[in-house]
């Protein structure tokens, strides 16, 4: 493979002027996020690894539910918040903070202080989610959504929490210019918006508990903010770094991006109610979600077009660059994800789909369609830079991609005709309930079938970031293409 | 975007419109809903659940039932939950409610468990489907508001019998101080009733409760209808106990795809785990299930309930919205399209001012 220099696939343009002291800034602040970084990745990895084998069992056992049934710990309804639990603290928020971190010493141009305060609370972060996932495994899940791990467990996590986010917060105070990039501010609202989040809904819930059905009302709340105001504002905060990065462009619009960021913050917290639609609540609780849905259209449109638009003419190079083909994929899969939450919050729909499968769908597309492949993209960029390889093998890197992308979505569409099947089904009185299980079991194993896909995608992603914190990644200073680039199919493209 | 101080407020001022939003004037308009009584302040509902039950409801938590099982009832006019019928049941079959929910169905639940999805049928009124003592077939669809229901799986007595107090000194009191049924004896009885087969004193003891329950233990709703010692209540066709029984519900939970041939595409796991095998001691426990088939055990061996089990049945034997509520119609006149803002804070005449939230459910 010899490709040719001038293709910036790896640095913008800007930068390919950049003098040998910009470089060497950066490989210095590279250098002090190399541990914590590093780390939080390999946590996440582990945890994704024991999350997705989970995600199997829960598949299988949900359609033939006599496996393994016998042993306490093994049965579905505790698998089931297990692997919820770790793929969202375990996987998604340390993939999230190590990125996030790295992000921001780099944009802030500081080095990253006390890298090893931050490294003591990834281990109590690991600590809590493992406390946490014993818990639910004794029988002591706390029966709120996405928020089983018992109490102790989340003391555990807000410790870590503290340890790790005061330094990546204070690095705003070191930093050098004055503009704060647009990614620094969704990075700095969700490093802002976790804490409290995450403290309200503990206190609400367990140290001053709401009455009755607000408890159910707290905890959509807490999951909407969850995916949309910490992990989907630190993936979408990563696409508009990682985007004009790998292309080697200014981002389209500053303008667009403040109207998305600003409609982002406002309209997506007020999602969550409409998981609850028609439920016991004042109806206008669910109505103000369901508009606040609906509303979401905006920051999508707005991002949405900025990353059309920045990528415009650019796209061939998703041919070449992994880290591209999937935080590209992220964007648009955030794009999809919405309009199917828009399309599901609504009454009408929900006649159908509420209470059904298609939720399961929802939460896989915001997870991992969006959330997931954008963090996998930013690690493709990441780790050669802190490990100062390259990867080894584009096929795996292609396999990766596909088998993810196929994997997620095969879940999802199974998921949402599943749920679309079963939720008809129940809304005709005149068939017995059970018609409802049997017409959504193809589907279910369906879904098994992508969550097949979806382990042996991360197995070959987790081998080959094995490698590369082995020291075993190629020797280069050209990044790894996932296709030999010929100097004039890409230069034409360019 | 230059300086941090626009971007803090921004990132502070949203997050806090949402928080106050969603989560702080919704709990001012229903985070404090006081038990609904008639003017003589009885007719108490809702009451808390008893121990046993508020146990159950934690391992129902725990054990995931929540992922599949709904406790809500949308309303008539949009869905169907309302006109379901139950799959199971005596051949009118039990509607899954009259009424859809409201919040003050909820009041003493922690946790409160709504569900989201229903891979299985919305329990919120499964207690109320469960046959009285004395093998009364099922609850008639039509005859079921105040008076036939709370008979069902509340303990009656007490809460109709207290004394007519201000009210919210009443609500806790009912079910948790008046001695004989509830709450606080009941906790007690079962502990002793789930091993009790050596049955060294079993013959007086199992024998004299009886009389008006069935079960062995003197706990409200677990005992309504267990009916190995009271034969009286299980002659069904097949073997099988009365369907919603409490024994109904440990086969269903020992072993679900053995209930009848249409359930043989429920996804319920099987919760073995929650029982326990013994060797027959003297005599047979009163709450051994009934097993059947390939599920039966080794002939001289039981299958006993552990008391989670005991508690979970008892907690779903509780399960019953039925009891009507001033803000929700009930189905019968079909319900108008504008029934539903379930949530009338300070509406109802009974309660008093909602400045004291009601007390958390009793612990044991």
């Amino acid at each position: 493979m010899t490709p040719t220099a001038d293709i910036p696939l790896k640095e913008p343009v800007i930068s390919a002027a950049a003098s040998d002291a910009e470089q060497l800034e950066r490989a210095r602040i590279d250098a002090s996020t190399r541990v914590p970084v590093l780390m939080f990745y390999a946590s996440a990895m582990v945890w994704l690894l024991i999350g997705t084998l989970l995600a199997g069992f829960v598949s299988f056992k949900l359609h033939s539910p006599d496996w393994l049934s016998d042993v306490s710990f093994l049965t579905w309804g505790r698998l089931r918040p297990v692997h919820m639990n770790v793929m969202v603290y375990g996987w998604a928020s340390m993939a999230a903070m190590g990125t996030a971190i790295w992000l921001m010493a780099r944009l802030c141009r500081t080095t990253l202080r006390h890298p090893l305060l931050i490294v003591a609370g990834i281990w109590f972060w690991n600590i809590g989610v493992l406390i946490g996932v014993i818990g639910i495994l004794m029988g002591y899940s706390t029966g709120y959504d996405w928020l089983e791990f018992p109490p102790y467990a989340a003391v555990v996590l807000f410790v870590a929490y503290a340890l790790i986010m005061s330094w990546a917060v204070l690095m705003f105070r070191f930093r050098r210019g004055d503009q704060i990039y647009i990614t620094q501010w969704y990075l700095l609202g969700a490093f802002l918006w976790f804490p409290w989040l995450y403290a309200a809904a503990q206190a609400m819930l367990f140290v001053v508990p709401v009455q009755g059905v607000m408890q159910a009302a707290v905890g959509w709340w807490y999951a909407n903010n969850l995916l949309f105001l910490w992990l989907g504002a630190i993936a979408l905060g990563t696409a508009y770094y990682m985007i004009p990065k790998v292309i080697g462009r200014p981002v389209y619009s500053y303008h667009l991006a403040t109207i998305g960021f600003w409609t982002y913050a406002l309209f997506s917290s007020w999602t969550g109610m409409q998981r609850l639609v028609d439920g016991p609540f004042p109806a206008w609780m669910i109505t103000a979600s369901i508009a606040a849905t609906i509303l979401t259209i905006i920051p999508v449109a707005t991002v949405g077009l900025n990353h059309h638009m920045t990528m415009q003419g650019y796209f061939p190079v998703m041919r070449y660059s992994p880290t591209l083909r999937f935080t590209v994929f992220g964007a648009m899969s955030y794009t999809v994800f919405s309009i199917i939450g828009i399309l599901i919050s609504l009454r009408s729909t929900a006649r159908y789909l509420h209470f059904t499968e298609a939720s399961i769908a929802y939460s896989h597309l915001g997870l991992y369609a969006f959330f997931t492949m954008v963090m996998f993209g930013s690690m493709y960029y990441t780790v050669p830079r802190l490990v100062g390889r390259e990867w080894r093998y584009a096929t795996l890197i292609k396999l990766h991609f596909w088998a993810s992308a196929y994997g997620v979505g095969l879940m999802s569409l199974m998921l949402l005709v599943g749920g679309f099947a079963q939720g008809a089904t129940q809304d005709d009185p005149s068939m017995s309930f059970i018609q409802s299980v049997a017409s959504a079991l193809p589907y279910l194993r369906g879904r098994t079938v992508a969550a097949l896909l979806l382990t042996i995608s991360h197995f070959i992603f987790a081998f080959h970031f094995g490698l590369m914190l082995f020291g075993l990644g190629r020797t280069s200073t050209v990044p790894t293409f996932l296709n030999p680039v010929d100097a004039e199919g890409s230069e034409t493209h360019l | 975007m230059k300086g941090l101080v626009p971007l803090f407020l921004g990132v502070f001022g949203t997050f806090a419109f949402s928080w106050v939003g969603l989560t702080v004037i919704p709990n001012l308009q229903i985070g404090a809903l006081n038990p609904q009584m008639d003017e003589e302040g009885t007719d108490i509902y809702p009451a808390p659940k008893s121990g046993m039950a508020d146990r159950g409801r934690r391992i129902y938590a725990a054990n995931g039932c929540i992922y599949c099982h709904s406790q809500q009832i949308r309303p008539g006019y949009a869905y169907a939950d309302v006109d379901r019928l139950r799959d199971a049941g005596p051949s009118p079959r039990p509607k899954w409610a009259e009424r859809r929910s409201a919040p003050r169905d909820y009041i003493f639940d922690r946790p409160v468990v709504l569900g989201q999805e229903r891979m299985g049928p919305d329990l919120s009124n499964i207690g109320k489907r469960a046959p009285t003592e004395e093998e009364k077939p099922a609850v008639p669809p039509g005859a079921n508001p105040p008076a036939a229901s709370p008979a069902a799986a509340q303990p009656p007595p007490s809460t109709n019998s207290a004394p007519p107090k201000p009210p919210n000194a009443n609500a806790p009191a009912a079910p948790a101080g008046s001695p004989p049924p509830p709450a606080g004896s009941s906790s007690a009885p079962p502990t002793n009733a789930a091993p009790p087969k050596p049955g060294a004193g079993a013959p007086p003891q199992s024998a004299s409760p009886p009389a008006p329950p069935a079960g062995s233990s003197p706990a409200p709703s677990a005992a309504a209808a267990n009916p190995s010692p009271a034969p009286s209540a299980s002659p069904n066709p097949n073997g099988m106990p009365p369907v919603y029984s409490a024994a109904w519900h440990h086969r269903h939970l020992y072993s679900p795809r053995s209930m009848s041939p249409d359930n043989r595409d429920s996804t319920m796991p099987a919760y073995k785990f929650l029982y326990e095998k013994h060797q027959i001691g003297a005599e047979r426990s009163a709450d051994a299930l009934q097993l059947t088939g390939a599920d039966a055990p080794p002939t001289g061996w039981e299958i006993v309930p552990t008391y989670d089990a005991s508690c979970l049945v008892a907690y779903l034997m509780s399960l019953d919205q039925s009891h009507p509520l001033k803000e929700v119609k009930t189905a019968e006149g079909a319900a108008p399209p504008a029934a539903s803002p379930p949530a009338v804070p300070a509406g109802s005449p009974a309660p008093p001012p909602a400045g004291s939230p009601p007390p958390a459910p009793p612990k044991k």
